[in-house]
């Protein structure tokens, strides 16, 4: 792993912990509104400056960050699980299974993938397990196809052909001898699209449609705050920042694991 | 020839099916009765049960898929529950927009990117490719919605060069173009990149430089035709998520196009408006995707050979 994918690592580690222990390091309440400091541009009490409720910024920042990657990560991972289930199973039975499987894969993916997302969202009450539900609604298929891919190519090994042949059944096969051998693509490729899900979730959080105030998420702080753009740029500045720079940390991992291990060339992030 | 593209345009047919159905089944699976909304809280049960019959909304959910599909093969979309317009033609009104606003990130993005990406792919781990590779990634790592608010503060409300939102000409076009493209011009110079330095290893270009042929001639017309074909890919792809609104960009910048149509849509539950927009957008993906391939088949002489898809 090259140098900038060891800071982007290190970044991210520290995101992580900072969210794990939010409740440790930041010892303001993130939703107590303060009417006697509305709007206060960063200081030493307020480092990040205070939002239109009075609330500190920093704070918020950090408890969003908890929320804006849980919700994110734990997508990404929902998604790897439907898109490895669909993937095994359509790979490994051929045939009519295969065919079906794979149009809906196709179909989900001839979607413009934030309008799905978005249509997907709506049919829930907003909230984090709305999102999740929607992120991963979406973003399973592209997983799926990889994996089938990946078990088209392992069916032909003779160590499967020695499993059929000692009488494993088709369940063992798939979860004993084709599941481990899927699953270090299937992580790294969850790692190449996670900076994809961060922004995706900050989308339709800033669309209003993830948690619900007073809870912060990145996305919905920017939303919340947008009309006061002019006259206290800070409310709108810092939630945005962390987007960008965890999104971009992302990707970079996402290209160190792309060019060490070769896959998804298209080059696209996300 | 024909049966390429004959292929490509028969597997349409169901594939428009399938989108008609899953539109119609997330829309109806929406929370939250429209009549309610339409009729306001002090209604009375007779008023209610009239609405619901006016929109139809009393039948069963099979027969009013059928009738929905019906209506949309007359090459109707039904009314808008709200204003009571017909659906197609206030997608028809505000299409135009769209296209104009999708057209100008295009314009904006396409060039610079092309040549970034070929300058970074002949400029391997130099400088140069460095500092490029980390600006497009940085241009795809920021969320559209914040970068469009940072522009409409800086040129819109600080600066005061342009006005900071609404609909019109080109100068009202301009902020919400650039937010559309910077995203656009990071992708295509990553795709450039790649696909550059995957054909300049190519024996074709080995013998190309044996037999003499300046560097710039080979760069121009040998590397760029070959490494075209993944980015004409993603232009086209970009092209058509933009066609078929922008929701986030068009709603900042309050451009008066499909996405914030279908946005509205959503926020009022109104069904016949969500579905036209999201059948309509999608198609249109769909049918940029077929031009996309089609192109495929006059720039790769390799696919008209083969007769798949790459």
């Amino acid at each position: 792993m090259g140098l900038t994918g060891k800071i982007a690592s290190l970044f991210i580690v520290s995101i992580f912990l900072i969210s794990v222990f939010s409740p440790y390091l930041a010892n303001k309440d993130p939703d107590a509104i303060d009417l006697d400091s509305l709007h206060m541009p960063p200081s030493l009490g307020h480092p990040l400056g205070t939002d239109n409720k009075g609330r500190d910024i920093l704070t918020r920042v950090i408890y969003g960050g908890r929320i804006s990657i849980s919700v994110s990560v734990l997508a990404a991972l929902l998604s790897m699980g439907i898109g490895l289930l669909v993937g095994l199973v359509s790979g490994y039975a051929g045939g009519k299974v295969d065919t079906v499987f794979m149009a809906v894969v196709d179909l989900v993916l001839s979607f413009p993938s934030l309008l799905l997302a978005i249509g997907v969202s709506v049919l829930f009450p907003p909230g984090i397990y709305t999102v999740m539900i929607a992120l991963s609604s979406v973003g399973w298929a592209s997983f799926a196809r990889l994996i089938r891919g990946q078990v088209l190519m392992l069916k032909e090994s003779p160590y499967i052909e020695s499993a059929h042949a000692i009488g494993c059944n088709n369940w063992r096969i798939v979860f004993v001898h084709f599941l481990p051998q899927c699953m270090p693509l299937a992580l790294v490729m969850t790692g190449l699209r996670l900076g994809g899900y961060i922004l995706t979730e900050s989308a339709l959080s800033f669309l209003g449609l993830g948690a619900q105030p007073p809870t912060a998420t990145w996305g919905s702080m920017i939303s919340a705050n947008r009309a006061y753009i002019n006259s206290a740029p800070w409310m709108v500045l810092s939630p945005g920042i962390m987007i960008a720079a965890t999104a971009l940390c992302f990707n970079l991992l996402g290209d160190s694991l792309r060019e060490r291990y070769g896959i998804d060339r298209e080059g696209r992030a996300g | 020839m024909n049966c390429y593209i004959a292929k490509k345009v028969a597997l349409l047919v169901p594939l428009l099916f399938g989108i008609t159905f899953i539109t119609f089944a997330l829309t109806n699976a929406l929370p939250g009765d429209p009549v309610y909304n339409l009729v306001g809280e002090r209604s009375t049960p007779e008023i209610i049960s009239k609405v619901r019959k006016e929109i139809g909304a009393d039948k069963g959910i099979a027969r009013r898929y059928v009738g929905y599909v019906s209506l949309l093969l007359t090459g109707e979309m039904g009314r808008s529950y709200f204003t009571n317009r017909r659906v197609l033609d206030d997608i028809v009104a505000k299409f135009p927009n769209t296209l104009m606003l999708a057209l100008g990130a295009m314009v904006i993005a396409v060039p610079p990117g092309m040549l970034l990406g070929l300058i970074a792919a002949l400029k391997k781990g130099r400088f140069a490719d460095r500092v490029i590779s980390a600006f497009s990634i940085s241009l795809l790592s920021v969320p559209v919605f914040w970068s469009g608010l940072l522009l409409m503060l800086l040129f819109g409300l600080v600066l005061k060069l342009l006005p900071p939102s609404g609909t019109g000409g080109l100068r009202y076009m301009l902020l919400p173009a650039i937010t559309l493209s910077l995203p656009a011009l990071g992708t295509i110079a990553r795709v450039t990149r790649v696909s550059v330095l995957d054909v300049v290893d190519m024996p074709f270009i080995r013998t190309a430089r044996a037999k003499g042929i300046a560097s710039s001639r080979i760069k121009a017309v040998h590397i760029l035709k070959n490494a075209l074909i993944p980015v004409v890919t993603v232009i086209g792809l970009d092209f058509a998520s933009y066609l078929n609104g922008a929701v986030l960009t068009e709603t900042i910048f309050g451009w008066d196009g499909i996405g914030r149509f279908t946005m509205e849509g959503i926020i009022k539950r109104d069904y016949p408006v969500i579905m036209g927009c999201i059948i309509v957008g999608t198609t249109l993906f769909v049918l940029s995707n077929l031009v996309v391939d089609i192109l495929y088949y006059y720039i790769d002489p390799r696919v008209r050979i083969r007769g798949t898809d790459r």
